[in-house]
């Protein structure tokens, strides 16, 4: 069979699909629940980029094109615009204007005469190269308070192509290069841009692999994850500051005046000195091996006790990430743990945005990878979870902050906190073993008086190490369990 | 979307996954409309015994509708209660006093919304429901088949008014039509699509038009690059292995451009730095809007009526300079022109006539490109 696109006999065309949903839920008395929204008959589900117009209608792209509109209340879906190649991502300005980050361009898709179809479609930057590599996916964008946006252009793959034709300056030293890694034949692939309000496009920072996911938090700060592979250790959360170099060797090319060939053949330890350390590390394939968009709770406790920590995408596993930073000694760094696994949530995590409501939404992709298709919503039925609230370093070990108070005996047996830290290695070779894996002993444990705080003691810590931690048999006052027993602190500084 | 050095391997056929099918333990949501001509725009549902189902009514009418779910057999009997209810009705929503009624949602005022949350019976069986909205009930209704089988084909159901026996208005997905594309409706010409091209750059935008005429326009290039008559293209290879394979172009190319760049400023052997600024749909026509040194240049291109090539409507408002206009004698079409003067291949229009001129290119007899 071939997947072919005829010109067909003109039919008259509908626009507007009317669905049933499916709540996905193993119980409803549960803290969160996950329910399935359905697509429009013959839609391939591939979800490219998801966000909400003030009125509570979700504005959803899909990968062959499309940007829809599904109205929560009627499960309606309409056809807004169509023939976009790749959308991966999507900024709302109004109910009839979207800025679309496809893969050629940076797009403002407009509706201008209330039809509610899009009918102008305005570059607003193409001022970035492409190989029509496959692997040359763009995110974004996110906007700051200054109004400047920014976009993040994907390396290419070692295991892709390069046309004949290109567009932008092509050069050709990694190409395709081995040994195996991502490479960067045009400019600024690898790279994070800023767009300013009155239209310049700058190079922002650099060292990226596959940043698929930025986010600014409220304190106007942007992140961006990047995922496990050649350089990547392991998949990561950065904050991200202009001028820095994050790693990933490929982008250095196109750093102004770069005068020293290929930059993967530099030494190892001087693009290490170079790099900038990410604040949260998710160790592979235990917390995520390829995490997607951030998103930041702000829904004032709609959604939940995490208020102000970032929500994150996993595409391999059926799971969204819960990261919360703290600042030690200068130096940004935290913890993430699972948000929810199973429930119902799909794979394939790919996009994530709040509805008003404080529902979170996710857009699942699969695209070849491991994923799933479709949109799902993760609803706080207004019953506190049993889970950690947040986990700081302290001089001595950890602080343990949690959503409900404990049970004394389990609460201060050191047996039920087990530790082990490691560390990643940077290299070019795809992701890295744990090195230096080591049990962490707890050798105190004190329960604050509110009993939602333990304050643990290890007998060892040490920059530059994950400090993984599994609890057992922790217990609310109440007899529930954690719903989540995992939980991994980057270490990068200690007081 | 993981960015890994996975496998790339060919993907068999892509499906189109839907997510009608829910697990056992989960809630089935039915979204019902009411909509003109006293009729659910579903008529029948099945569920098992036991399912968790939340039903969604949201009224599309014109006027007022309930909905109703009853036991087995006694829909007749719970709408002529509601019909006794005489000035009673409103208040109670028109819902009778009755053990056989299982549930409701009340009264819904055009373009309102309510949802219902209920375990399905654990008998099989047929449950129906029903508007009984004074008037609506003899032929406003649908059927929940309580069941771990299949429903009866819809023309056999008589469970179903009788004037919905032979469709099913919102296309169930167990009776779904036949799917091609990936999109969820038809792709009638004029429509743009962008995928990987080949003999193009990587910003390609390929259109189909009516007449069976498709065209590459280079959005990196910002230029035509070739057309061809016939189908439009095969993205099976495209779309199976993550976007990297060209489209497959399904007909013949009868036209090529070959020149350098075919717009000129001033003199014909001057080639412009070119930026793409995007594209208007001109009744689903895509007009394309870029420059050339700087200068505002739209290109609207339409399909000959007979199909024997296309139209090509340029406008530059602000020219200001002569503008030439540049053919290759190979590249497979005829040119005329509403404007300018030909000189040996080559048109040369005033800035006055390059406020719109329109280039029709026919295509010569012969063999493709």
């Amino acid at each position: 069979m071939r997947w072919i696109i005829y010109c067909t006999a003109i039919i008259g065309m509908a626009f507007t699909w009317s669905c049933s949903r499916t709540v996905d839920s193993q119980e409803l008395s549960e803290s969160y629940y996950v329910e399935t929204i359905e697509l429009p008959l013959g839609l391939e589900g591939e979800t490219g980029a998801i966000a909400f117009l003030p009125d509570g209608r979700l504005v959803a792209c899909f990968l062959r094109g499309e940007v829809m509109i599904y109205d929560p209340k009627t499960a309606t879906w309409t056809l807004f615009a169509s023939g976009l190649h790749e959308p991966l991502g999507l900024l709302i300005i109004s109910d009839s204007e979207m800025l679309v980050m496809q893969r050629p361009e940076l797009t403002r898709v407009v509706d201008t005469d209330g039809d509610g179809n899009a009918d102008f479609y305005e570059t607003v930057t193409d001022d970035f190269g492409m190989t029509g590599n496959y692997h040359e996916w763009n995110y974004g964008p996110v906007r700051d308070e200054q109004g400047n946006l920014f976009i993040a252009l994907n390396t290419a793959s070692e295991y892709g192509h390069v046309m004949k034709e290109v567009r932008g300056q092509l050069d050709t030293t990694l190409v395709p290069g081995k040994p195996k890694q991502k490479f960067s034949a045009v400019p600024y692939r690898g790279w994070i841009m800023k767009l300013t309000p009155d239209g310049e496009i700058i190079p922002y920072a650099h060292g990226f692999r596959s940043p698929n996911g930025l986010v600014i938090d409220q304190q106007g700060r942007l992140f961006a994850t990047d995922n496990q592979g050649d350089w990547v250790g392991t998949s990561k959360l950065y904050q991200v500051e202009e001028g820095k170099f994050y790693g990933h060797p490929a982008s250095l090319l196109w750093v102004k005046g770069w005068n020293r060939g290929d930059p993967s053949k530099l030494p190892v330890e001087e693009l290490n000195q170079m790099r900038t350390r990410a604040c949260v590390l998710f160790p592979h394939g235990i917390m995520a091996a390829s995490p997607t968009q951030p998103v930041i709770d702000d829904t004032g406790g709609k959604f939940g006790p995490f208020s102000g920590q970032f929500l994150i995408g996993e595409m391999n596993q059926e799971r969204i990430i819960r990261v919360m930073l703290e600042e030690v000694q200068g130096q940004l760094q935290g913890a993430c743990l699972p948000f929810i696994d199973g429930k119902g949530l799909r794979k394939g995590n790919n996009r994530l945005a709040f509805a008003p409501d404080g529902s979170l939404w996710v857009g699942q992709a699969e695209y070849g990878f491991v994923g799933d298709k479709g949109i799902q919503r993760i609803v706080f039925t207004g019953k506190t979870p049993m889970d950690i609230y947040s986990m700081n370093l302290t001089p001595e070990g950890f602080d343990l902050t949690f959503t409900q108070p404990l049970n004394d005996s389990s609460a201060t047996n050191a047996e039920n906190y087990r530790f082990k830290h490691y560390y990643y290695d940077y290299h070019l070779k795809y992701g890295s073993d744990q090195y230096d894996v080591q049990s962490i002993p707890v050798t105190a444990v004190t329960l604050s008086e509110d009993r939602k705080k333990v304050s643990l003691t290890l007998s060892v810590l040490k920059e530059g190490y994950v400090y993984e931690l599994n609890l057992t048999n922790i217990r609310s006052e109440s007899g529930e369990e954690l719903a989540n027993s995992l939980i991994c602190y980057t270490v990068n500084k200690k007081y | 979307m993981p960015f890994k050095p996975l496998i790339l391997f060919l993907a068999l056929m892509p499906t189109i996954q839907l997510s009608g099918q829910a697990p056992e333990d989960t809630v089935i949501t039915i979204s019902l409309k009411a909509i003109a001509g006293l009729q659910y725009d579903l008529v029948r549902f099945s569920v098992k015994p036991g399912a968790n189902v939340k039903v969604i009514l949201t009224n599309s009418d014109d006027m007022e509708h309930n909905l109703v779910f009853t036991k087995p057999g006694t829909r007749l009997e719970i709408v002529d209660a509601a019909q006794a209810l005489g000035p009673d009705g409103p208040a109670s929503n028109y819902i009778p006093a009755s053990s056989n009624i299982l549930w409701f949602i009340p009264v819904l005022p055009p373009g309102q919304s309510d949802s219902l949350l209920f375990k399905a019976p654990r008998k099989t069986g047929v449950y129906p429901y029903v508007c009984t909205f004074p008037g609506h009930g003899i032929i406003m209704y649908g059927a929940m088949h309580v069941t771990n089988g299949v429903m009866p084909q819809i023309v056999e159901d008589p469970n179903v008014p009788p004037g919905r026996r032979k469709d099913d208005l919102t296309g169930n997905s167990d009776q779904g039509k036949p799917r091609s594309s990936g999109h969820p409706y038809e792709l009638v010409p004029p429509f743009l699509y962008r995928v990987l091209l080949p003999d193009a750059g990587p910003a390609a935008i390929a259109v189909s038009l009516p007449n069976k005429l498709s065209y590459c326009w280079d959005a990196g290039a910002c230029r035509l690059r070739y057309a061809w008559s016939g189908d439009f293209l095969d993205l099976t290879d495209y779309w199976a292995i993550k976007g990297e394979l060209f489209g497959k172009i399904l007909g013949t190319v009868f036209y090529r451009d070959k020149t350098e760049y075919p717009l000129r400023i001033r003199e014909p052997a001057n080639i412009p730095a070119v930026d793409f600024k995007g594209y208007s749909l001109v009744e689903q026509y895509p007009e394309f809007h870029y420059s050339i040194d700087g200068m505002e240049v739209f290109e609207l291109i339409h399909p000959k009526e007979d199909g024997s090539g296309l139209l090509r409507t340029f406008r530059i408002p602000g020219a200001g300079q002569t503008i030439w206009f540049v053919t290759d004698p190979h590249d497979g079409a005829i040119y005329e022109s509403t404007a300018g003067q030909w000189e040996d291949g080559r048109l040369r229009i005033s800035p006055d006539e390059a406020k719109a001129f329109t280039i029709t290119m026919t295509r010569t007899e012969g063999t493709g490109l």
